[in-house]
């Protein structure tokens, strides 16, 4: 079987498309990273806004080193699975499924390493003062401060085919959930692994969940009826 | 589509020129029905359009491109039955490579054949055995448009390719050659 040639596309159909795209302008590529700036910026202005309400920044008796180092190791451990997550590499059909896979898993497990690291260097922090209901609040709390982003982070891959919708979804959603915990951690006081595990880092598979629950509606291209 | 993304409008009949037409073939075989792959096509290279603003320097368009007819594809075969219309459209295809019309005749009833046991066929094996084999895609490309690995792509295309021949038997012996490690097809009737 040798390969055919493709058909010869009638002329009305190219005439039809251009019509079609001419009563579509869509901004170039400079214009779209700007409004993406935009988009983004307002989702974490969104998260920051809540963060604030939940309750200003204070260390609540931790030290401070042990502090800054949770936020910086935890806002590039951030920073890395957004670029994994939201980023779509080389391709415009995103990065493969298993990067978004390992991303995914990984993500909670790096920022409990770190954690653990930190408080094995502070071990006054390894004292667990928390209840199940903080435990719970803070689940709550991580649900609240990754919505902006994810938000954000949605918007920007909305309506963009994707190799595997949900798993885009989950992938962003770990990401945006990744921006929530640093946010947490500023102003929660309870600092025990077992606070760690159940109040902030287990949230970030719940919020990635979500994320694989919504992919397909968030992330997919659709055809338009009619 | 560099061009276009960056501000050049006049660069998107290019876009059109190059990739449209290896869509349409794509549709056409998968709908039968040549009013439905034009509505599908212009959905796509629409979608193409909107992602204007987004367009990664350097990304390859083709594969993309597929990807969008693929999801359509299935969103429309979701919305209703697919219709399966024989208005001769399948003949036009392959005019073009059988001069003579006994060859085309056998042509056509072979080809004819091959589309009955696709269409027996799980999706994605017929999709993967279509990318590659009709579409001329790499295993790499086809893998990115199914999203999937390369490897699981080369799973399903040889399915599909051992259905064929299972149903077609000796008739398709040389006409069917699997593509090698590269997704290349190789010279008809040279087997490795």
């Amino acid at each position: 079987m040798s390969q055919p040639v493709p058909p010869t596309l009638p002329p009305y159909l190219r005439d039809r498309l251009m019509q079609a795209v001419r009563s579509e302008p869509v901004p170039t590529r400079t214009d779209g990273a700007r409004r993406g700036a935009l988009v983004v910026a307002l989702g974490f202005a969104e998260m920051a806004v809540i963060s604030l309400a939940i309750s200003h920044p204070k260390t609540w008796g931790r030290p401070v080193a042990y502090l800054d180092t949770l936020v910086v190791t935890w806002t590039f451990v951030a920073l890395v699975v957004t670029w994994i997550g939201v980023g779509r590499g080389r391709s415009m059909l995103g990065r493969s499924p298993r990067s978004y896979v390992a991303m995914i898993v990984a993500t909670p497990m790096l920022l409990l390493v770190t954690a653990i690291a930190a408080s094995m260097h502070w071990p006054a922090t390894l004292a667990d003062a928390s209840t199940p209901f903080r435990h719970a609040g803070c689940v709550l709390g991580t649900l609240a401060l990754a919505g902006g982003p994810f938000v954000a982070f949605a918007r920007l891959r909305r309506g963009r085919v994707a190799r595997r919708p949900e798993l885009t979804g989950a992938a962003i959603a770990t990401a945006a959930a990744a921006w929530g915990a640093v946010a947490l951690i500023l102003v929660c006081p309870f600092t025990s692994p077992v606070h760690m595990v159940l109040g902030h880092l287990l949230p970030i598979w719940l919020v990635a969940a979500l994320g694989w629950v919504l992919g397909e509606r968030l992330v997919a291209v659709r055809l338009k009826a009619g | 589509m560099e061009q276009y993304a960056g501000g050049n409008p006049e660069a998107f009949i290019r876009v059109y020129d190059v990739v449209a037409p290896r869509i349409f073939a794509f549709l056409l075989r998968q709908t039968r029905n040549r009013a439905q792959a034009e509505d599908l096509l212009q959905q796509t290279m629409l979608q193409v359009h909107r992602a204007r603003d987004q367009f990664i320097p350097g990304a390859a368009v083709v594969p993309w491109a597929f990807a969008i007819a693929r999801r359509f594809l299935i969103d429309s075969v979701r919305r209703g039955p697919r219709e399966i219309l024989h208005d001769g459209t399948e003949l036009d295809i392959r005019a073009a490579t059988s001069p003579r019309a006994d060859d085309l005749v056998a042509a056509s009833e072979l080809a004819a054949r091959i589309e009955r046991t696709l269409a027996q066929l799980p999706e994605q094996q017929r999709t993967a055995f279509q990318l590659i084999k009709q579409e001329g895609l790499t295993f790499a490309e086809a893998a990115e448009v199914l999203g999937t690995t390369v490897a699981a792509v080369k799973l399903r295309a040889h399915r599909a390719y051992t259905a064929v021949r299972l149903e077609l038997g000796s008739d398709v012996a040389t006409e069917l050659e699997e593509p090698d490690a590269e997704g290349c097809l190789r010279p008809q009737g040279v087997r490795s």
